[in-house]
């Protein structure tokens, strides 16, 4: 059998295009998976570049949110090719970080292209597909149906040198997806997160089966050899994020916002009325303050709860 | 034998002037009522008839016609009984009543006269078309003299009126003879009452001063309803014409207590979700009627679980939110209704309440939660300046005693004299809470540092414009309750602390 079996105008790159298992275009790593899908539909241009996958739950937390898009942003400032599923929470955070950074993102879809899913995805998509490419296995019009989604996700970790856990349930998609990553040989690694949170549990079982616990991207990078270029690229700037994060970590210089933030969690909101009672504030001066913060970039408010902002 | 008694009915919320010609003929005893009359109108034939021969007069054994005029005006309710028996008595004695007189009032069939809704507004109405005298129930005498100069007499029974009439008895004037309850007291939360919240407590206090629209987001418990209630309590006591105003309204739709004067504590009014949009803006049977939006004209709206009333009821809320009054079109001809308020929306953060809650994970997915927000649409969301999180309170605080919580009395200053700043500066125009963006140009004007403040969230936390005109509207307001003729940055700090989540 000859591929390419369809392609509309065949510029190399923009458009939809099918390749085939026997096409020299198939990525080569997905090729050697024991099950590889028998063609790929193709949304955009599919990199070359070497990738890793970051998944975790569709309910994510702020946290895992956060984590996921600076994870993913500074891999693809690295040259890394960010996978994703393109689903709710952290995908989706996961593929926005990666196209504020320097290189393409790739979207693994479990339905057809001329449907993509969840339906507000579809800008996102159409603007991953502008400089990477949102491909499946499916046919068009396939429908959104649960047994296809763990089918797609050994594409996810089938396309990766290595999967990232962010957020993660018992019994979850994105376990699933760690687990095939195993099965394929791939390397698997976990953000952690609160022992409190259910999102975490999931996650932190894997490291304690030996995924790699990741606090940076150098964590990621360090597992592969052949990334010491990335890696050198990450280094450079992961030190300029630490020193900017010290400067962070340690608070505002201004006494009387220092007061604030020192009784600020990173994880778990504070209300506003807390912070008055502690500080014995008046609430109006409290609000004034935690303005003055948020505006520095020092916290994350939400009408009434706020928490340490972490940078990066 | 023809005599003639001036009456009046309400329309909407206005007096209409409506005279009862009674006639007495030769011809088959009858009694007959034209003009335009509801069944509540038909079946006063019987009432006033019994009521006549229970009260030592003598209902007349010939043919009685009553008119209602202007007869092509639809007319309903039981307001005509008094005036009905008294034409009618006076044409059979042929005696002639002054034509400057009015008479308002239902009779009971043993010849008690009944209290009426609406007694204010028609007093004004035919004072000013020039009645000089005022037969009204006993328990509507108060009422009807805040609106008019002119002598007001209680009439308790018809028999009064016989003794009046022919042995010259003096009608009382005012006091209650029948044990009407006065007024109770409003059932009003002051803020002392409710413990810690100082957050939620600030965006009340800015509310009353600037009639800002607020939202209360919080879970199930944690206070919302009871914050509510004490917004009235710090609000500025009505001054006289918004008194009448209310006091008339109260009384169209019956809810004056008998012997109740001018009301000069703002109302409260907190619909159920399930009501319709009728009974929320006005509307409702042929004829217009004022809804809840209107009772709380001048006062607070609160609706508990806004996200759970009907979707057609919120969008009907548009149109008083913006212009603080609304048109109701009905089968019987159209009225303007008042319906400026301050809105008090409560609301849980999620379908589970739980969202943003340190101690429970919330189950609901971001397309649930998503959904939940959307049930309040941008329009309506747009007219709330103020959003603030109600977190749910530690039994501890509960337990502890409120030692140096303010009372509402210590609040109200603040307010009256943020209010005060306000119509120094727009005699006429709005309050701060209704400030559109050219007006907002004008009277919100920012010191440098201020204004840099307020470029540096627009950026940051990408505020669309009208979340700028908020935030100012706001920042306006609290400037007013410190006494500062510009907004600081410390008062632009703050006001950014309400904005909506994001």
């Amino acid at each position: 059998m000859k591929a390419p079996t369809l392609t509309l105008p065949r510029q190399r790159g923009r458009g939809i295009s099918v390749v085939a298992l026997d096409n020299p275009d198939y990525p080569e790593r997905l090729r050697q998976i024991h099950d590889p899908p028998a063609r790929l539909y193709i949304n955009g241009r599919l990199p070359s570049e070497p990738m890793i996958a970051i998944v975790g739950s569709r309910h994510a937390t702020p946290y895992g949110r956060r984590t996921a898009h600076r994870l993913a942003r500074d891999l693809s400032d690295a040259g890394v090719v960010v996978v994703s599923g393109l689903a709710r929470g952290i995908d989706a955070a996961a593929h926005r970080g990666a196209l504020e950074g320097k290189s393409p993102t790739v979207a693994v879809m479990a339905t057809g292209l001329d449907r993509v899913y969840p339906p507000e995805h579809a800008e996102l998509a159409q603007a991953i597909a502008v400089s990477g490419a949102v491909i499946t296995e499916a046919e068009n019009g396939t429908l959104p149906l649960p047994a296809r989604f763990p089918v797609r996700n050994r594409i996810i970790s089938g396309l990766s040198l290595g999967v990232v856990v962010v957020e993660a349930a018992q019994r979850s998609g994105a376990l699933i997806t760690a687990r095939m990553a195993a099965e394929q040989g791939r390397e698997v690694f976990c953000v952690p997160g609160s022992i409190e949170n259910p999102l975490a549990i999931g996650g932190h079982q894997l490291i304690k089966d030996g995924a790699t616990l990741v606090q940076t991207v150098e964590d990621v990078l360090d597992e592969f050899p052949d990334l010491a270029r990335a890696r050198a690229r990450a280094q450079a700037r992961v030190r300029a994020h630490t020193r900017a994060r010290t400067r962070a970590d340690s608070g505002p210089q201004e006494p009387e916002l220092l007061a604030v933030w020192e009784l600020l969690d990173w994880v778990e909101p504070r209300h506003h009325d807390d912070l008055a009672a502690t500080m014995n504030l008046d609430i109006k001066e409290v609000s004034r303050r935690l303005t003055l913060l948020e505006m520095s970039g020092y916290i994350i408010g939400d009408c009434g709860a706020v928490t340490r902002c972490p940078r990066a | 034998m023809l005599a003639r008694a001036l009456s009046g009915t309400v329309f909407g919320l206005d007096g209409v002037r409506v005279e009862v010609e009674a006639d007495i003929a030769d011809g088959l005893p009858g009694f007959h009522i034209v003009g335009l009359g509801d069944r509540a109108l038909q079946e006063a034939r019987e009432r006033v008839k019994i009521a006549i021969n229970n009260s030592g007069f003598q209902f007349p054994g010939r043919k009685v016609t009553i008119n209602l005029a202007p007869a092509q005006l639809p007319k309903e309710g039981s307001g005509f009984d008094l005036a009905m028996a008294a034409a009618i008595v006076n044409a059979g004695e042929d005696r002639g009543l002054p034509a400057d007189a009015a008479w308002l009032g239902e009779l009971a069939l043993d010849g008690t006269v009944r209290a009426i809704r609406g007694t204010l507004a028609i007093v004004a109405h035919l004072d000013r078309l020039g009645a000089r005298r005022f037969y009204v129930p006993t328990a509507n005498v108060a009422e009807a003299r805040i609106a008019t100069g002119a002598p007001v007499l209680g009439v308790n029974h018809l028999r009064d009126l016989k003794a009046h009439w022919e042995d010259g008895v003096p009608l009382g004037t005012g006091a209650l003879t029948e044990a009407a309850a006065p007024p109770p007291p409003v059932p009003s939360v002051d803020l002392a009452e409710v413990h810690g919240q100082p957050y939620a407590k600030r965006a009340l206090e800015v509310a009353a001063a600037g009639a800002h629209h607020l939202l209360l987001v919080g879970p199930p418990g944690a206070g919302k309803t009871l914050l509510a209630r004490a917004l009235p309590g710090i609000l500025p006591p009505l001054n006289r014409p918004e008194a009448v105003e209310v006091t008339s309204i109260a009384s169209c739709v019956g809810m004056l207590p008998a012997g109740a004067g001018l009301l000069e504590v703002p109302p409260f009014r907190a619909p159920h979700h399930t009501i319709s949009p009728a009974a929320l803006v006005g509307g409702g049977g042929a004829a217009p009627r004022p809804g809840e939006v209107t009772r709380a004209h001048r006062g607070v709206l609160f609706m508990d679980e806004i996200t759970e009333f009907r979707r057609d009821a919120l969008e009907s809320l548009r149109q008083p939110l913006e212009e603080g009054r609304l048109a109701v079109v009905r089968s019987r001809g159209h009225a303007v209704l008042p319906g400026r308020f301050i809105l008090v929306a409560a609301a849980n953060p999620c379908p589970c309440g739980f969202a943003g809650d340190p101690r429970r994970l919330c189950e609901c997915t971001p397309l649930e939660r998503q959904r939940y927000r959307a049930r309040l649409s941008g329009p309506i969301r747009d007219r709330i300046d103020l959003q603030v999180l109600v977190p749910r309170q530690p039994a501890g605080e509960l337990l502890r005693a409120n030692l140096n919580a303010e009372g509402s009395a210590a609040v109200r200053e603040r307010v009256v004299g943020a209010r005060r700043r306000q119509q120094e500066r727009r005699p006429h125009g709005p309050l701060n809470g209704a400030l559109t963006g050219p007006q907002l140009r004008r009277d919100a004007v920012l010191d440098a540092v201020g204004q840099a403040l307020v470029e540096t969230a627009a950026e940051r936390l990408q505020l669309s414009g009208r979340a700028v005109h908020r935030v100012l509207r706001v920042a306006r307001t609290i400037a007013d309750l410190e006494e500062c003729a510009n907004i600081a940055q410390g008062h632009v700090a703050e006001a950014l602390q309400y904005r909506e989540s994001g």
